[in-house]
């Protein structure tokens, strides 16, 4: 137990990210930060099975990324930053993938927003 | 010698780079985040720093998990500019000042802060976001006017540093600035924050209350800060927010007598945008002296 961090079960909807979550997702996040590198992300582009084979991704992790489930992502061990890579090559914005994490629609979580307009 | 002339608190989410880049300067959604970084803006080119000390967060592009530096120290003539998944953003290689981060990495060592070291990595917006806000015409003249010695701050991998840990070395990095020969002016940075959480049902969590008591405590009470631990500033600040340990780094680089001069807090969208800037008492001129000389100068 860390004692920086006690009581941190207690907020809810909250994934902290450690060295257990880090450790469980390695082989995800690595797939995910791999988009740092133009080839990658050009064969995720082409044939995005080719590319979660050649990661060595489970059945799972592919439906999550298949389907851009953020919300399942972030709760399997995903970092929020490894995350952002793939948003962005998906055309997804933060605020979109903040309002799937909520469980919310985009337009019912700019309402929450004070400048809806600053995306 | 090398001394330190003031401080910058500065948030680094990428979208403050973004708004640079597509030009929002006059977009009524974005006119207070650039209003409120032009008094930093003017007081660098005031001051004209030779060197910004910058204590940032790589976001999982230049460091991935399977080896993630708590601190690490940049210590070459240059850094370029990462590509984050989209590209490389268009501004230029961050250029370092490898005399003063050698000599840094000797004295945080000696100092007993084994910092990791690094050379010609790429560097994210952790930097470079608020980097187009501080020397805006850097774009368009190709250079940035300074040099940076980045320091990276391990906050996204618990377990990360505590907050005490971040001020201790912000003192450490002061004291290996102060002694390094050269004549250098240099600022010191810190990162990130305001409140923000990025991950879970919590996400989209601001906490302007707790932003605004955090800018006053930076300036006139760090110890209550480092006083804190780390799951406070998860409850106040959120996940993401609790990177605002980086200002504590800064601050503990600045003296007791350090004022802010300028703070600017817009939050738009999911995360709190702020900016502070604190400056160094100067230093008098050195005061006639109040009695002649009992030995007068001969006159020719």
């Amino acid at each position: 137990m860390n004692a920086q961090l006690e009581g941190i079960e207690s907020l809810p909807g909250t994934y902290l990210f450690d060295l257990e979550r880090s450790a469980k997702a390695l082989r995800l996040n690595r797939f995910l930060h791999d988009f740092v590198n133009p080839e990658k992300r050009a064969l995720f582009k082409e044939n995005p099975e080719a590319a979660f084979e050649q990661a060595g991704l489970t059945k799972e992790e592919r439906t999550m990324v298949r389907n851009l489930d953020w919300r399942a992502l972030i709760r399997y061990g995903a970092s929020f930053f490894t995350l952002e890579k793939l948003g962005r090559l998906s055309g997804v914005s933060n605020p979109a993938m903040v309002a799937h994490m909520r469980g919310e629609t985009l337009e019912e979580f700019l309402k929450t927003r004070n400048v809806p307009g600053a995306r | 010698m090398a001394r330190i002339i003031g401080g910058i608190g500065t948030s680094h989410v990428p979208t403050i780079g973004l708004a640079f880049d597509r030009k929002k300067h006059d977009d009524p959604d974005w006119t207070p985040l650039f209003k409120g970084y032009e008094p930093v803006a003017r007081w660098l080119a005031e001051k004209k720093p030779d060197v910004l000390v910058f204590f940032y967060n790589d976001h999982a592009t230049t460091f991935f998990f399977d080896h993630y530096p708590t601190f690490a120290l940049g210590v070459s003539a240059q850094f370029p500019t990462a590509d984050e998944g989209m590209g490389v953003r268009p501004v230029p290689p961050i250029k370092g000042h490898p005399g003063l981060a050698r000599h840094m990495a000797h004295s945080l060592v000696n100092d007993e802060f084994d910092i990791s070291v690094f050379q010609e990595l790429p560097i994210d917006h952790g930097c470079n976001s608020p980097l187009t806000m501080l020397w805006p015409d850097a774009v368009q003249a190709g250079e940035w006017p300074g040099a940076l010695v980045p320091i990276e701050v391990n906050v996204l991998q618990h377990p990360v540093p505590t907050p005490l840990r971040c001020y201790k070395l912000g003192q450490a990095v002061r004291r290996a600035v102060e002694s390094y020969p050269e004549d250098l002016k240099v600022v010191v940075v810190g990162t990130g924050g305001l409140s923000h959480q990025m991950n879970g049902e919590r996400a989209g969590f601001n906490n302007t209350e707790w932003d605004m008591k955090f800018l006053d405590l930076i300036e006139r009470d760090p110890r209550a800060l480092t006083a804190m631990r780390l799951v406070d500033y998860v409850r106040l600040g959120g996940t993401e927010g609790a990177e605002v340990i980086m200002w504590l780094a800064m601050r503990g680089a600045l003296s007791g007598g350090v004022r802010k001069i300028h703070q600017s807090y817009y939050l738009p969208m999911t995360t709190a945008m702020a900016v502070a800037l604190f400056e160094e008492p100067t230093v008098a001129p050195r005061a006639a002296p109040k009695v002649a000389p009992l030995v007068q100068p001969k006159a020719d």
